[in-house]
């Protein structure tokens, strides 16, 4: 040992050459995050149960609401289909000449929101009707022809907005002078929109519920991490450790818990998401409908990976600045 | 270097732990503190670590004083001095090597310069073939040395030691003085509390006796 210390002359001498160089500082700054990050890594995998229920855990409550906000995305995707085979009819009233039923197919065609209308004369109404109802015989002892002349009007519609529009159209039509009545079948439609838009408030609050939810999953768990590593804390505080570099790896173990729990969200949505989705194409097409379910695409995926890592960070976050401040060496 | 002025310090408990403590220690120097348990000698230490503040008094090191040192600073304060703690305080879950470079990394050091510097230091301790053992594995006095490495890695002006042969052997404990010895020669301001009376009384150096939270000698003591 002796000739050990001798050599060790160097290691004491003085602090002048204490400083520590910016650049080295920097570099020296980032091979920390990655260590950090690379020795949380291990760590979790080295506890692989425990990091699987907890990435279980929120998984499942992430990739919930994400289900559901994306069926109500689908069904109002598919309501909005509707809404454009909303056909208008334009009851004209009878006592007009054919010089007003021009002005009114023009004032029709001039609203921004009319992509196409058809005229159907009372007289072809009147054809039609014998033609289709089988009352062609009984309708001979009738003075006169009691349809009225009628307009069909094609609203330009598009997505949810679409409904909206119709409405405000009808208001529209229904203030031009020759028209007597308008028919649309737009409640059930309706209706549908607003359950759709009440459901899609009802999965957002849960999607907010189930989110706090894995806040303070994730929040837990770092607690017990901070517990379980106390001494180490303790040591990295004695040794001139800044609160900056103690909170690292638990931030680290939040963000991956919440990202892994994010990309295991996304894989059970897709895998949901491929299971429904063929059983609909085969529903779509006994309706004879090109419909076809939307899946979340990149956006959604990576929207909610990025969640999840977000969630992580700050439920890590909540638990450090509860938890670490207590933890001083005494 | 190290100045205590007038320094008490009184627990939230009630217990007063110094009392009115007066003394400077030049740079370069070696001291012992010696008391029984209870008189105050880790609550110095602790007021020297910035583990707790002095209720009263001033504490200057190399000038600055110490009172005024905002939470926030107390790390970078930290890194410039090496503490050798009873307990060791060593990590079991890291190699001998990684305890050692812990304030190395903390202080941003690159890793050739880290590795270089740990090599050294456990070299001047004689662990330099350990550097891959789990502190665990070792003795209790290699374990002290390895706690020895790590508070002088950073070439720090200022080690303090907290009964740093408390459970070592006789020759065990004159290895480490001597090392302690080797830090001073080269301008080390070293400040040792211990209740080993041998080894006090087997060195010319500087002692100060607490009893009871007073400072009640002062002085260097001749050996023999």
């Amino acid at each position: 040992m002796a000739s050990n210390l001798t050599k060790n002359e160097s290691t004491a001498r003085g602090a002048r050459d204490q400083k520590v160089r910016l650049v080295d500082r920097w570099r020296s700054y980032k091979a920390h995050h990655r260590t950090t990050f690379l020795t949380t890594l291990q760590k979790m995998l080295g506890e692989p149960l425990q990091t699987t229920l907890t990435v279980v855990v929120i998984a499942i409550a992430l990739a919930l609401p994400s289900v559901m906000f994306l069926a109500l995305h689908n069904v109002q995707q598919l309501s909005s289909g509707f809404g454009s085979s909303a056909q208008i009819t334009v009851f004209v009233k009878k006592d007009i000449n054919s010089q007003q039923i021009k002005q009114l197919e023009k004032e029709l065609n001039d609203l921004p929101e009319v992509v196409s209308t058809a005229f159907i004369s009372a007289d072809q109404a009147l054809e039609e009707f014998k033609a289709l109802s089988g009352f062609g015989s009984a309708l001979q002892y009738l003075d006169d022809n009691p349809l009225p002349a009628v307009f069909l009007v094609q609203p330009e519609t598009s997505g949810a907005a679409g409904l909206q529009q119709t409405q405000e159209l009808v208001k529209a039509i229904g203030q031009l002078t020759a028209v007597e009545d308008i028919q649309v079948d737009m409640l059930w439609i309706q209706r549908l929109a607003m359950m759709t838009e009440v459901s899609k408030k009802l999965v957002l609050a849960m999607g907010i519920a189930l989110s706090i939810g894995v806040l303070l999953v994730i929040g837990n768990t770092i607690r017990l991490a901070i517990q379980n590593r106390r001494e180490e804390i303790i040591v990295v505080k004695l040794v001139g450790g800044t609160d900056a570099y103690v909170r690292r790896p638990f931030l680290y173990t939040g963000l991956l818990l919440g990202l892994f729990g994010g990309i295991l969200a996304s894989i059970l949505l897709l895998g949901s998401f491929l299971w429904i989705g063929q059983s609909v194409a085969v529903l779509a097409n006994l309706y004879q409908s090109q419909f076809q379910l939307m899946g979340p695409g990149l956006t959604g995926i990576s929207a909610l990976c990025s969640l999840g890592a977000l969630i992580g960070l700050m439920g890590a976050w909540l638990a450090v600045m509860q938890n670490l401040r207590a933890i001083e060496p005494r | 270097m190290i100045r205590f002025d007038n320094i008490s310090k009184r627990y939230p408990s009630g217990l007063e732990a110094l009392k009115r403590v007066n003394f400077e220690l030049e740079a370069g120097e070696m001291a012992f503190l010696t008391g029984p348990s209870g008189a105050g000698k880790s609550t110095l230490l602790k007021l020297l670590m910035l583990m707790e503040r002095p209720s009263s008094g001033t504490l200057l090191i190399n000038g600055k004083n110490l009172n005024r040192l905002s939470r926030s600073l107390i790390p970078s304060y930290r890194r410039q001095i090496g503490v050798v703690f009873q307990n060791h305080q060593l990590l079991s879950d890291r190699t001998v090597f990684e305890n050692v470079a812990l304030p190395l990394q903390i202080s941003g050091y690159p890793p050739s310069e880290t590795g270089r510097r740990v090599r050294a230091a456990l070299d001047g301790v004689g662990l330099l073939g350990k550097e891959s053992h789990n502190p665990l594995t070792l003795s209790g006095g290699e374990q002290q040395r390895v706690g020895i490495a790590r508070a002088v890695v950073h070439k720090p002006k200022i080690l303090l030691a907290d009964e740093p042969t408390g459970n070592l052997d006789p020759a065990l404990s004159a290895e480490i003085m001597a090392l302690f010895r080797r830090f001073q020669r080269v301008g080390v301001t070293i400040l040792i509390a211990t209740h080993d009376i041998n080894l006090i009384n087997s060195l010319d150096h500087r002692i100060m006796h607490l009893e009871d939270g007073m400072l009640t000698d002062d002085g260097v003591r001749s050996n023999g």
